[in-house]
């Protein structure tokens, strides 16, 4: 069969234009795609419309690059390696990007909506919060309420018509442009196979107008065909595949490496300003590619990572 | 039941988790964050309910992590577990009402439950942007009994949270934003709602009927009047049944030499 799904991550980068929007595979600090992350970094996309069922590291690196205007979520931070996502935080007290607030299972739903072509969701979650707070409106405030990519309105509050049971919250359906994941397996043809956690992955890749997989290891499309039951994504739902081993450090990948708890420690402390993002940026992401990203992290730094294949962990003892 | 460890042997942090733990009956679906939740859950299988059934929001379903995992997205959740999915599956599961108990926290809280993690200060103006919902607002929408563990400052503990992230006993009624009784708003989806919060000072509890805190125990040294000045809000002490009861030896050993031997989330105290 065609190998013609493949690209390189300079390429990956460029399918995302100024203005598109965006999400990611993974859940906060595991299987986020970030080679791609910095490639857009390097890249200088502007304009980006985050929209995440979670954010994570990923959230702060863009948002902190300047790349993003809007971010559209319920969450951002690095779990017990930064308590919050400084560098949003920062941006939203300057006003430099425009944030809306859905609850986890409001924007999950969104992403699962899309999935099946519906507009919207209707769900029972969060009621009684500011979430659904009228005047909380930040893209309807802010004038960007086109009914296109961005719903008409932000909620709308109901009755079961059906059965009687009370309140019900519409929440509109998600518009990606582009889904990037980082999984472990993909094949040539684009069938993916994630392992361990699925996260909201099969959502996300249905939902997005382009899917791109960018896989530990690009594999034999016969050898994921042999168990097609263990298969996550089908084919046809992944536009462009790549290989990039360690593509999602610092993040971690189930089976395959853990989390760079230091990495992020470092980074949650050293951005809490611009001047400190600059210099992190400066560092770690310009002037350097994927391969000098991983020779700069070095062999030693990665091996501590590596996961045992029978565990799918590494051991702490 | 082993013997209680004396005041010397367990730090607050031990004494938090314990108490969380024993909020759990044995056979209970339970929805677990990351961090000190993780512990105690972790504990309750270990001692009084080795049959609780743990959810991870991000997708793994009854597992049996044998290390404790460092968050919910952790490799180490699927170990042991009946079924690997997504978050499609874990709020799915969440919604159809299957979940007894559910672990959070929060930067602030109400005398109605109500509690924010999303901002300081005016929403459309921060002092202080914060990591935002999570999921909190949907497990405490939907399961039946939820636990909020908290630090407790005066700061914390407010007349009003400066955004509700997360609903209590009384909330607001949108689009207008009138306060009402949980029950009414939730319809046939009412299951129930914060059950209990474990502060540093003491364990609090809810009037259902009219949706108030009030103080159930003290921690160990602590008194129902320091406690109350504690309190933005006017807390009700009249209720209260004594100390908050102190962790046992057996599950000291399960929280430090079984569970969290690292010390990620629960420092062991310094033996004198």
């Amino acid at each position: 069969m065609s190998t013609n799904k493949r690209i390189t991550l300079q390429q990956a980068a460029e399918i995302v234009k100024n203005g598109s929007s965006l999400t990611f595979s993974g859940f906060t600090i595991w299987r986020r795609p970030f080679a791609v992350v910095y490639e857009l970094i390097r890249q200088k996309r502007r304009g980006l419309h985050l929209i995440e069922v979670n954010g994570g590291p990923q959230t702060e690196f863009l948002v902190g690059a300047g790349c993003v205007d809007i971010w559209e979520s319920c969450w951002v931070g690095h779990e017990l390696y930064g308590k919050y996502g400084a560098n949003l935080s920062r941006k939203v007290g300057k006003k430099e990007i425009l944030v809306e607030d859905y609850s986890h299972a409001e924007m999950m739903f969104r992403f699962a909506a899309a999935a099946q072509g519906a507009p919207y969701a209707v769900t029972q979650t969060s009621l009684g919060t500011d979430i659904h707070n009228p005047e909380y409106d930040v893209l309807g405030r802010a004038g960007r309420r086109d009914g296109k990519r961005i719903a008409k309105q932000k909620y709308i509050f109901t009755e079961d018509p059906f059965f009687g049971a009370g309140p019900q919250v519409l929440v509109p359906a998600v518009k990606i442009d582009v889904a990037i994941l980082c999984v472990q397996q993909v094949g040539e043809e684009g069938t993916v196979r994630v392992a361990g956690q699925l996260y909201s992955d099969p959502e996300a890749a249905r939902a997005a107008d382009i899917t791109i997989a960018m896989a530990e290891e690009i594999v034999p499309e016969e050898y994921l065909r042999r168990d097609a039951d263990h298969n996550t994504i089908p084919s046809f739902e992944v536009d462009y595949i790549l290989e990039c081993p360690f593509g999602g450090h610092p993040t971690g990948m189930f089976g395959c490496y853990d989390v760079d708890g230091a990495f992020l420690k470092d980074f949650y402390a050293g951005t809490r300003t611009q001047e400190g993002f600059n210099a992190f940026a400066e560092e770690w992401i310009y002037g350097l590619d994927h391969m000098g990203y991983l020779e700069k992290l070095g062999w030693p730094r990665m091996l501590n990572l590596r996961a045992n294949t029978a565990l799918n962990y590494r051991p702490r003892n | 039941m082993s013997k209680y460890a004396s005041p010397e042997e367990y730090g607050l942090a031990d004494l938090l988790c314990c108490a969380a733990s024993r909020e759990v009956q044995d056979n209970e679906i339970v929805f677990a964050g990351t961090g000190l939740p993780m512990v105690a859950i972790m504990l309750a299988q270990k001692t009084h309910a080795p049959n609780l059934k743990l959810i991870f929001e991000a997708g793994t379903l009854d597992g049996r992590p044998p290390e404790l995992p460092t968050s919910v997205g952790d490799a180490r959740c699927e170990t042991g577990a009946s079924r690997s999915s997504g978050l499609y599956d874990a709020f799915s599961i969440a919604q159809r009402g299957y979940v007894d108990l559910g672990y959070l926290g929060g930067a602030e809280i109400d005398q109605y439950g109500n509690v924010n993690t999303t901002c300081i200060g005016n929403y459309l103006e921060p002092e202080l942007r914060l990591t935002g919902s999570g999921g909190n607002p949907d497990i405490n929408s939907f399961a039946r009994r939820t636990v909020f563990i908290m630090v407790h400052e005066k700061r914390r503990f407010v007349e009003h949270v400066s955004y509700i992230t997360s609903p209590g006993w009384r909330v607001k009624k949108w689009p207008g934003g009138e306060w009402v009784h949980r029950r009414e708003l939730y319809g046939a989806a009412f299951r129930g709602g914060p059950s209990a919060v474990i502060s540093t000072a003491g364990v609090f509890r809810f009037d259902e009927n009219d949706g108030h805190m009030y103080l159930d125990t003290c921690h160990p040294g602590k008194t129902p009047a320091e406690i109350k000045e504690l309190c933005q809000f006017d807390l009700d002490v009249s209720r209260v049944k004594g100390e908050t009861a102190p962790p046992t030896t057996d599950e000291l050993h399960f929280i430090h030499d079984v569970l969290d031997p690292s010390q990620i989330f629960i420092p062991k105290v310094k033996k004198a």
